[in-house]
């Protein structure tokens, strides 16, 4: 039952990203500014798409933990984690791959290229701590708190960012293109690639919950043996 | 509501009066970040007050993370945090007093790295040191009340007290951006009328993170 | 580099890492199964040398 749901996510997220592919280089046109790198933006903005649904997941998911303690929820916070660093990592390096050809170069602090990194340090961190801190309740509560504090804080730190850059002399260089979706099928390109991303979150997610699902398990049976041992121990004596 | 938070507060200053540990860490390691900066960037130049406002915050940051977590793992070896736990107080009204205490400690330490700032970097003791007082005031608010929360992570996890600045620097950021970028124009002679954007993010900042320890202490200071 | 390269790049590397992810997270699923059976046997031949005991102790 398992192995199905999860070849059937794994086909489907193949094929609607074979669909995605598709759609971008050959369905939709070229953009004439900023001519074939632009084709970038097709894939960047899903990465973003799911790389804020999934931190949206850890601070839900957290508040759930905290609120009914099962542990089904610490782990779903712990994976939508994971994935959210794997694709703000995603993010950040297919943005600054498109920023090269057309600011001119790698990185500028720009104020939603400042905010998305000040989110990966945030949840580098929170992974950090996972990493570090055994499986007990005690990490997952404080990894819930986490979670929730870093969530409340993306907006101060979106309206703190942007006030940073306005008072600072600005960057020449702004955004063209992002909003310069003329033809229909470069909207409908972008639709079929957030739809394909959201699939192949859903997918991800789905492996490493059941992998978190098995440490759970091991972690019942390592403490179901060492209570008959002790049992056991306390019979021979 | 506030039962206990007096007798938590008075013990913890009571403790500090006898050692004095608190105030000598926190005051050696900011004159230290701020020797640095000065040898660094130089005392004098045309950027001097925004040079000046970034030796506070770094060293302001540095001192508050590691001050509560020196503050904390005191209490852990004492076993202090058990009794409390024990005790019919509330785990808000144990963030409360934990926050003013370490409110208090940060301040007493900043006071003096103002005092050396003005020295180090010839500032003037006048109108611009005072309106930084506000300023320096809502951003300690905010910090403490994020170390208060984050603190116990040091007694949890391997290296956590090295874990703390990774948490709380990151969150920190917008009270940061916001506290260095008023200090700097403060510094510079402009009145406190012109930073008042920057004020009502601090006090934003401050509202909600208090708000938050005070609602979510509890599930960081639970034992198994 | 030409903006076709760039372009490669950008989508090679999305593809790249998202699968090191998959590799990385279904090797860790291989092990913790091996863990699994491995500490399910355990507890079965725990319980299977446990209950002769029990049963000479009834037999009294």
């Amino acid at each position: 039952m398992k192995g199905a749901v999860s070849i059937a996510l794994a086909a489907a997220s193949c094929l609607s990203m074979i669909a995605a592919l598709f759609m971008v280089f050959v369905y939709a046109p070229t953009e004439a500014e900023q001519g074939i790198v632009q084709r970038i933006f097709y894939f960047h903005l899903p990465c973003a798409w799911v790389a804020f649904l999934s931190f949206g997941i850890v601070a839900v998911a957290g508040a759930l933990y905290l609120w009914l303690g099962h542990r089904i929820w610490d782990d779903l916070s712990y994976a939508a984690a994971e994935l959210g660093m794997l694709f703000c990592t995603l993010v950040l390096v297919t943005g600054s791959i498109w920023a090269k050809p057309i600011w001119g170069t790698w990185w500028t602090w720009d104020s939603r290229l400042t905010t998305t990194f000040i989110l990966w340090l945030l949840y580098g961190g929170y992974l950090l701590l996972r990493a570090f801190g055994e499986d007990n309740q005690e990490i997952a509560r404080y990894a819930a708190v986490l979670g929730i504090i870093g969530v409340l804080d993306v907006p101060v730190i979106i309206i703190s960012v942007r006030l940073w850059r306005t008072i600072h002399p600005a960057v020449l260089l702004t955004r063209q293109g992002e909003h310069g979706l003329q033809d229909p099928r470069m909207v409908a390109a972008l639709l079929v690639s957030l739809g394909a991303f959201t699939l192949v979150f859903v997918w991800l997610l789905w492996l490493r919950l059941s992998t978190l699902r098995l440490r759970a398990r091991i972690g019942g049976l390592r403490k179901e043996l060492a209570l008959l041992e002790v049992a056991g121990a306390g019979a021979r004596r | 509501m506030l039962e206990g938070f007096g007798p938590i507060v008075r013990k913890d200053l009571r403790l500090e009066l006898r050692s004095g540990e608190s105030t000598v860490a926190l005051l050696s390691l900011s004159t230290l970040i701020l020797v640095v900066m000065v040898l660094v960037f130089g005392p004098g130049g045309a950027r001097r007050a925004e040079v000046a406002a970034g030796a506070l915050w770094l060293a302001l940051i540095f001192a508050g993370t590691m001050g509560s977590t020196r503050a904390l793992v005191a209490e852990r070896e004492t076993g202090c945090i058990r009794a409390l736990l024990l005790s019919p107080v509330e785990p808000g009204t144990i963030y409360a007093a934990k926050l003013s205490v370490a409110m208090i400690f940060m301040a007493e330490a900043g006071a003096g790295v103002l005092l050396i700032l003005v020295l180090f970097f010839n500032l003037e003791f006048g109108r611009a040191l005072l309106s930084l007082i506000p300023v320096f005031l809502l951003g300690i608010l905010g910090l403490a009340a994020l170390c208060t929360l984050l603190a116990t992570v040091s007694g949890r996890v391997r290296g956590g007290a090295m874990l703390l600045p990774v948490l709380v620097v990151p969150l920190f950021i917008p009270a940061l951006i916001a506290g260095s970028k008023a200090s700097a124009a403060v510094l510079s002679g402009q009145p406190l009328g012109s930073v008042i954007t920057w004020i009502k993010l601090l006090c934003a900042f401050d509202v909600l993170f208090v708000a938050a320890g005070y609602l979510l202490f509890e599930h960081v200071i639970l034992e198994d | 580099m030409d903006h076709l390269s760039y372009l490669f790049a950008a989508y090679s590397i999305i593809f790249v890492l998202i699968g090191l992810y998959v590799v990385f997270v279904s090797r860790r699923q291989t092990r913790l199964e091996r863990e699994v059976t491995r500490l399910e046997g355990e507890l079965r031949r725990f319980e299977q040398a446990q209950t002769p005991p029990e049963q000479h102790r009834s037999g009294i």
